[in-house]
């Protein structure tokens, strides 16, 4: 070894990091620069873009909509979860496994697959209309193309991923808290009330946070289940692109769901830190 | 408690029970959404593999998506490592940009790709999408690879080095067998999220590079073709199978083990 000592740079971190580094510059921040610079200059510079969205009676309703849609899918699928994440992380049994492997199965199942499962269900054809007339309500209730079936099949979609947020936490809950609670007289319910849900709070606000901003983009279920006349925000962009060649609105629009993103992310990393989001595993 | 328990039965039989559909509408008589199908053959099939329309499109998926996990794991696992064994200035900016491809929703990527792929005449080409795709995959990748990488004992490597080995030996001869399942896995997720990939292959990826989600999305819309229902369980099988095979594998490893350990008999 003949190599004189400098005051060392540390290239080893920086020649490891700068292939992903420069891609993600190079493919997708500058697409997204892209973005924000459409979103001021088609069809000329200015913000009239951003002016005539904030002026529009459809993109304001939509705003509201996908908001609204993204907090009922939300609660839904935490309620729905919750249980499931529940019993897979304190019982040892077949149950616990069971239900793991059905969330997995449901994970990995393409979210194209499980909307033309709803297509088939909720189709004029399919048994939720049959069973429904079966009760005398004829002719049966269009529930296809609906919010009701956009609502149902997000939820359905997103509960393994809140089941998985939740079973991360939960299952490094250390059950002989809830004996000791129990040894000392505490009801079922105050045990889980005072010790179980505050120890798993890290899980909701995790699970919450990733299911709200994912609902707040999607596009394939609202667009493909849910009513043309209430859209989401991403259908509206997607409207926009393909039928108007509208791209400065598109831009704009993108930009605005872009900041609920992003502003989201930021609140929660701001208290939580960003690393934990996704199971604290970097 | 049990309350509790046959709650969490209910949601288990909502979450599977729309998956059960699935398939047997691919083997269905009627051409349209009719369930339960009036009749059964396998006529769809034969009509899916023979359609040009719908071997194109997963072809070009299974292309794409191995493109896309080689390239992700070519830039993931050196920054996995830099960011797990290294400290240095602007690191957790450099995480922030690796993540972010998570949050950032894909219809604002698409209009993205759309303009800027436009203007580098990568649109409708397989490059355009792998890049694409490549974006969304590295922070999947990352938080598999880095996972692995904190587990790993990095005394194994310093032992490897007192016995005098080369940087690139230690890494082909201890680092990289340990590690490789989760290279495996990285590259598997990443492979499986291209696959999976539907907004923005909607929108760049066009008629001559068209990707199965793309296909499919675009014959949801016409409500036209019931072939659908072929691609719909070619998937769903490939997803059952990716969960069951791995369980099968383990719980054979576990009865194998039990029958070879001393202790059993």
């Amino acid at each position: 070894m003949t190599m004189s000592r400098k005051p060392r740079i540390k290239t080893g971190p920086i020649l490891l990091g700068l292939p992903a580094g420069l891609f993600l510059l190079a493919f997708f921040l500058v697409p997204l620069g892209y973005v924000t610079v459409l979103s001021f200059s088609d069809p000329s510079w200015g913000i009239a873009n951003y002016r005539e969205l904030f002026n529009s009676r459809l993109f304001l309703m939509t705003l509201g909509n996908t908001f609204w849609m993204a907090a009922v899918v939300t609660g839904l699928s935490l309620l729905l979860a919750y249980p499931l994440a529940y019993v897979a992380a304190t019982s040892k049994g077949t149950l616990g496994k069971t239900i793991l492997m059905i969330v997995a199965l449901s994970f990995w199942t393409s979210y194209l697959v499980r909307t033309y499962a709803w297509m088939v269900i909720l189709g004029v054809q399919g048994p939720i209309p049959a069973l429904v007339a079966l009760f005398g309500h004829s002719p049966p209730p269009r529930l296809l193309f609906t919010s009701f079936a956009a609502t149902l099949g997000m939820t359905h979609g997103l509960i393994p991923f809140m089941t998985m947020a939740l079973f991360a936490v939960m299952k490094r809950i250390d059950p002989k808290l809830m004996d000791a609670a129990g040894s000392l007289g505490a009801r079922p319910w105050r045990v889980f009330w005072h010790i179980y849900l505050p120890l798993s709070a890290p899980g909701i606000i995790n699970g919450i946070t990733l299911v709200f901003i994912t609902c707040l983009g999607f596009y394939v279920m609202p667009v493909l289940l849910g009513s043309p006349r209430e859209q989401t925000i991403a259908g509206l962009i997607g409207d926009r692109m393909e039928q108007i060649l509208d791209f400065g609105g598109a831009a704009a629009m993108s930009l605005v769901l872009l900041a609920a993103s992003l502003g989201l992310f930021s609140v929660y990393s701001r208290y939580f830190g960003m690393d934990r989001l996704w199971g604290g595993r970097i | 408690m049990t309350l509790v328990r046959l709650g969490a039965i209910a949601i288990t039989i909502f979450l599977a029970a729309p998956l059960l559909v699935v398939v047997p509408m691919s083997f269905s008589t009627a051409p349209s959404l009719q369930f339960p199908p009036p009749g059964l053959w396998v006529g769809f099939y034969a009509k899916f593999f023979a359609d040009p329309n719908w071997t194109g499109p997963l072809v070009n998926s299974i292309i794409i998506g191995i493109a896309t996990a080689v390239l992700t794991m070519a830039v993931a696992v050196p920054a996995s490592f830099a960011l797990v064994r290294h400290r240095f200035p602007g690191r957790s900016a450099f995480n922030l940009l690796l993540m972010t491809p998570l949050i950032v929703p894909h219809i604002v990527m698409a209009l993205g790709y759309y303009v800027y792929f436009g203007e580098l005449r990568l649109l409708q080409s397989y490059l355009g999408v792998v890049l694409a795709h490549t974006c969304f995959s590295i922070p999947v990748a990352m938080l598999i690879i880095t996972a692995a990488l904190k587990g790993f004992d990095l005394s194994l490597e310093r032992a490897a080095m007192s016995l005098g080995a080369r940087p690139l030996t230690v890494f082909r001869l201890v680092t990289m067998p340990i590690l490789a399942p989760a290279f495996v896995i990285a590259g598997l997720f990443a492979f499986v999220h291209s696959f999976d990939e539907t907004v923005v292959s909607l929108f760049i990826s066009g008629r001559d590079v068209a990707t199965l989600p793309r296909q499919m999305f675009n014959s949801f819309r016409m409500e036209a073709d019931p072939v659908i229902s072929v691609a719909s369980s070619l998937l769903f099988a490939a997803a059952l199978a990716g969960v069951l095979v791995p369980a099968a594998v383990r719980s054979v490893r576990r009865t194998l083990d039990r029958r070879n350990s001393p202790l059993a008999s």
